[in-house]
């Protein structure tokens, strides 16, 4: 930033200079086994010592020119930079830097070497202690720029260009027969190249919008398979996600049409193929080419003040034109999406809107190459009606009601798959209704207060086994208030309630139930006092998060001694449910003092405490090597997710100079 | 004589509907001159000159144009008034409707390259106007002129996805790596109802997760069609954002015969006392061998 300084003088009088610097350091002390300490640092970059983080900006502005620069983070994980500037009215330009990582679990554990790499040797053993260790953990890099050119007006064209990095291992798994055996969770490596190149030129000035763009994608990986050890039943090797690419040309119009009318589009077609040739056992010489095309139009007016109308269409299908010479990878899938809609909006004396709409959508699915009568998917037609009204009546109030029914009809196109009591929810018939409302009320300039409540089911009225219904009540509040120049107190709080039920048939046709809850509810509550005005602020936030879950499952008397359940009475209705479901508590508390020594320099400290707590039926008592026949319950594992709980112990301090 | 006297009546009141509010604005065609407006209101006006709205070098901009009154209309009643806040003057809050609000800021902008459909989107149907969200003269840092950074701004109206974007399992949103604005547009897209930068949500995801794009010489039928089948987007109870937990999630499509259809209890837990099928529970259950769930290039049942 230093050598952008001389360019401050290349600009005239008028130039408005402004940014700021600081640097902050955080001590941290982190309570937490492998899991933990990467739950602590999942999106962030902080270890144990802690650091020294530093932040810049400056923003140049000029009658002609603009100038911004913006840095942080300087040499974590979490770094970014981003450098823009143009003529007002001629062009604009940006180049930035960014990254974002994602840590999993750190210090995992595998009974093979390799970690990291495209090939797993070893014969799998039990001796944890000397099992290789590795970091579960994800980073992105990504770099590029943008241009924007408006000197040709009224036409314009825009360029940008994004390259993204991925490098790390994340957990993986396979089966070590196929199928069944013993289960190993390996680590898959991560080695991911992405390119990204966007264009775009139209035209814009009344009445007219034309838009033509063209984007290119280029995904590589460098490890496309993740050759394993000899234990491992042929083939002995884990395909990982292929080369491929990706283009999309499309166009986008707008036209302004009499009594306030709009006439828009958006159409636009696409193909993807992948490169299967680096995935060595491939032999069938399958070659993936995937093309979608995409229609919307749409006519929105407001010919009369107290009248909104828009009707619209879209057209979206997916055509897998995959070429598969020797008939390996048989199934392709084709759909069809068409969305017929309109909506009108009504403004009715005393502040009262009220709004409503109709949509129609048609979903046809077919998957090429299926023999299977029952694997033949349905055609779905989907009836959604909803209405809104909205009130605003009074200065300090608004009040909003909503509801929508989502009414979606399965027709299936063979007897078999008509018949099979067995319906999956993505295309199951269902019936969803929900109910919204919401009040916002400002009293005073300075006190807000706001209220949501939603209330959700769905009903999967024609599916015996599988997902039976899905029912959730959601609220959300917020408050904030600003007691003239001594405070601001704000908070908010959120409680959801979401229950599943679904019944089964087991492997032997009889039946079981599972009905799982899960009950969240979080607030926060936070203040600044302001001490010394203008001097020395005092902050303060807390914030709890809570989630319960569970599972009540209800088996048929038939299942017990079966599938590996223990027999009647050991095992029963009452001992087999889950009373830990992804249950976790998230409490943070933050206090620190800032001081302005003068108005452009200011120092604060404060420290902060984070406790995660995390229960799960599927991660307590983690094993690597759980004990079982071999083929049945046996598996080699690596630790991905366990222990994710953690406390944490921060002070921090910063020094911030503002110019 | 009834049918016509209903005619002549309806027509009187649609072209008053449509014709009064321009009248009114062509009478009061007076304009004052942005340095009049200074004289009461300087603060507002060093903002408005500062701003992007404020550069000569723009054309089409305010400061080409009338200055303060291209947004307020003509100011000189306002000024012989005496002002006032709403005194011969538009303002921009709660008692101008949203359409008339929009009208203003659709004047210059309404054929904006960056958000030219407006017009088809939610916010819009929801009577939400740009001065919901933007402010010209008390924007926080920035040249988009919001009133408060992203996601707060949004959370204002949206509780619900603050509510869960705080999970467990969340996209770096509140990190501040990732921004509403990353996958909606506000300001309208073709995509109706959820406003996305996409033509389909699969076609979003992809542009961060070009891995699971494929095409896939073995796909998992829900995996090409929608995402959102199985992945809570906006943040999950659950690890890996998704919608219900593994193996539960999985036996909602997968009841057929053998072990995917049968119940795995918290007897099949590490301590459980079951003695079989355990490994498709503990751990990533289903995933423990099923790994890549996205798609093959060599099985079928996405072992390898």
């Amino acid at each position: 930033m230093v050598s952008l300084l001389p360019l401050f003088s290349a600009f005239p009088e008028d130039r408005v200079v402004e940014g700021d610097l600081s640097l902050k350091p955080i001590w941290a002390s982190v309570d937490g086994k492998e899991g933990g300490e990467a739950k602590f640092t999942e999106y962030r970059d902080l270890r144990e010592a802690g650091g020294f983080y530093g932040r810049a900006r400056l923003n140049l502005d000029t009658e002609k020119y603009f100038l911004d620069f913006k840095a942080g983070d300087f040499g974590y994980d979490t770094q970014y930079y981003k450098i823009g500037g143009g003529l007002w009215g001629i062009f604009k330009a940006d180049l930035f830097y960014n990254e974002i990582p994602h840590n999993i679990t750190f210090d995992a554990r595998s009974t093979f070497s390799g970690a990291g790499h495209d090939t797993l040797v070893g014969t799998p053993n039990t001796n944890v202690a000397g099992w290789e260790t590795f970091d579960y953990s994800v980073e992105r890099r990504q770099y590029g720029g943008n241009l924007k050119i408006d000197v040709i007006r009224p036409f314009f064209a825009g360029l940008s260009f994004q390259r993204e990095e991925r490098d790390g291992i994340k957990p993986i798994g396979a089966a070590e027969t196929s199928p069944g055996g013993i289960a190993f969770e390996l680590p898959e490596p991560i080695h991911y190249v992405t390119n990204n190149l966007k264009v775009e030129a139209g035209y814009a000035k009344k009445p007219l919008f034309l838009s033509l763009g063209y984007i290119r994608s280029d995904f590589n990986n460098s490890d496309t398979t993740l050759n394993l050890p000899a234990n491992f039943a042929a083939p002995n090797a884990l395909s990982l996600p292929p080369d491929n690419n990706y283009q999309k040309g499309s166009f986008k119009g707008a036209v302004r049409l009499p009594f306030n009318s709009r006439f828009s589009t958006n159409i636009g077609f696409s193909t993807g193929e992948s490169d299967t040739s680096a995935v060595s056992l491939i032999t069938s010489g399958y070659s993936g080419k995937v093309n979608t095309q995409n229609y919307d139009l749409a006519l929105t007016s407001n010919p009369v003040r107290f009248l909104d109308a828009k009707a619209y269409y879209k057209y979206y299908k997916r055509d897998n034109k995959s070429d598969d010479p020797l008939g390996v990878a048989n199934i392709f899938l084709d759909y069809k999406i068409s969305t017929l809609g309109g909506d009108l909006g009504l403004r009715l004396p005393l502040n009262f809107y009220l709004s409503g709409g109709y949509k129609y959508i048609t979903t046809e699915r077919h998957k090429e190459g299926e023999t299977d009568p029952v694997e033949i998917l349905p055609f779905n037609t989907d009836n959604i009606y909803f209405g809104n009204i909205k009130w605003s009546g009074l200065e300090f109030l608004d009040v909003k009601v909503g509801y929508e029914n989502f009414d979606r009809n399965a027709k299936y196109r063979t007897f078999e798959s008509e018949v099979n009591p067995a319906k999956r929810y993505y295309y199951a018939a269902q019936n969803k209704d929900t109910y919204k409302a919401t009040v916002d009320i400002f009293p005073l300039e300075n006190l807000n207060f706001g209220l949501e409540y939603r209330y959700k089911q769905i009903d999967y009225s024609d599916t015996t086994f599988g997902l039976r219904k899905d029912k959730r009540h959601e609220i959300g509040t917020s408050a904030d208030y600003i007691i003239g120049k001594i405070a601001k107190v704000y908070g908010y709080g959120d409680f959801g309630w979401i229950k599943f039920n679904q019944l089964q048939s087991s492997g032997a046709g009889l039946p079981w139930e599972a009905d799982q809850k899960e009950n969240s509810w979080g607030y926060g509550i936070g203040t600044e006092v302001y001490i010394i005005p203008s001097k020395l602020t005092l902050i303060f936030q807390h914030d709890y998060l809570k989630s319960n879950g569970n599972v009540d499952y209800t088996l048929a008397g038939g299942l017990f001694g079966a599938g590996g359940l223990p027999a009647f009475p050991t095992a029963n209705n009452e001992n087999i449910d889950m009373a830990r479901w992804d249950d976790y508590t998230l409490y943070t508390f933050k206090i620190k003092a800032v001081y302005n020594f003068t108005k452009c320099l200011s120092a604060s400290i404060g420290y902060a405490f984070e406790r995660f707590e995390y229960k799960d039926a599927q991660l307590g008592d983690y094993n690597f090597v759980p004990a079982g026949p071999p083929n049945s319950n046996a598996a080699f594992l690596t630790g991905a997710y366990k222990d994710q709980s953690y406390k944490a112990n921060l002070v921090f301090g910063s020094l911030s100079f503002k110019y | 004589m009834k049918r016509r006297t209903f005619s002549l009546l309806f027509m009187v009141v649609t072209f008053s509907f449509i014709l009064i509010p321009w009248n009114i604005a062509r009478a009061d065609s007076d304009y004052a001159g942005s340095e009049a407006c200074k004289d009461c209101h300087e603060a507002y006006y060093k903002g408005f000159a500062q701003s992007v709205h404020g550069k000569k070098a723009v054309p089409g901009n305010p400061a080409n144009r009338e200055g303060c009154e291209s947004c307020h209309g003509p100011g000189a009643q306002h000024i012989e008034k005496g002002g006032g806040k709403g005194v011969a003057i538009i303002v921009f809050g709660r008692k101008t409707d949203a359409n008339t609000r929009d009208s203003k800021c659709l004047a210059c902008h309404g054929e904006a390259k960056e958000f030219p459909f407006w017009n088809l989107s939610r916010h819009k149907s929801a009577q939400i106007a740009c001065d919901n969200c933007h402010s010209i003269h008390a924007a926080v840092k920035g040249k988009d002129f919001l009133k408060a950074q992203e996601p707060d701004l949004c959370f204002g109206c949206h509780r619900n996805i603050r509510g869960q974007t705080n999970k467990q399992s969340h996209h770096p949103i509140r990190e501040g790596k990732i921004k509403c604005s990353s996958c909606h547009n506000p300001m309208g897209t073709a995509n109706v109802k959820a406003m996305i930068k996409a033509d389909s949500v699969n076609e979003l995801c992809y542009k961060c997760h070009a891995e699971k794009r494929g095409p896939y010489a073995f796909e998992h039928t829900p995996v090409p069609e929608n995402c959102l089948y199985c992945h809570e987007i906006h943040g999950s109870n659950h690890s890996r954002l998704l919608v219900r937990k593994v193996p539960l999630l999985c036996q909602n499509c997968h009841n057929d015969g053998g072990h995917p259809g049968n119940p795995y209890t918290n007897l099949h837990s590490f301590r459980g006392s079951a003695t079989s099928g355990k490994n498709r529970f503990f751990g990533r259950s289903c995933l423990n061998c099923h790994g890549n769930i996205h798609g093959s290039s060599l099985s079928p049942a996405f072992v390898r």
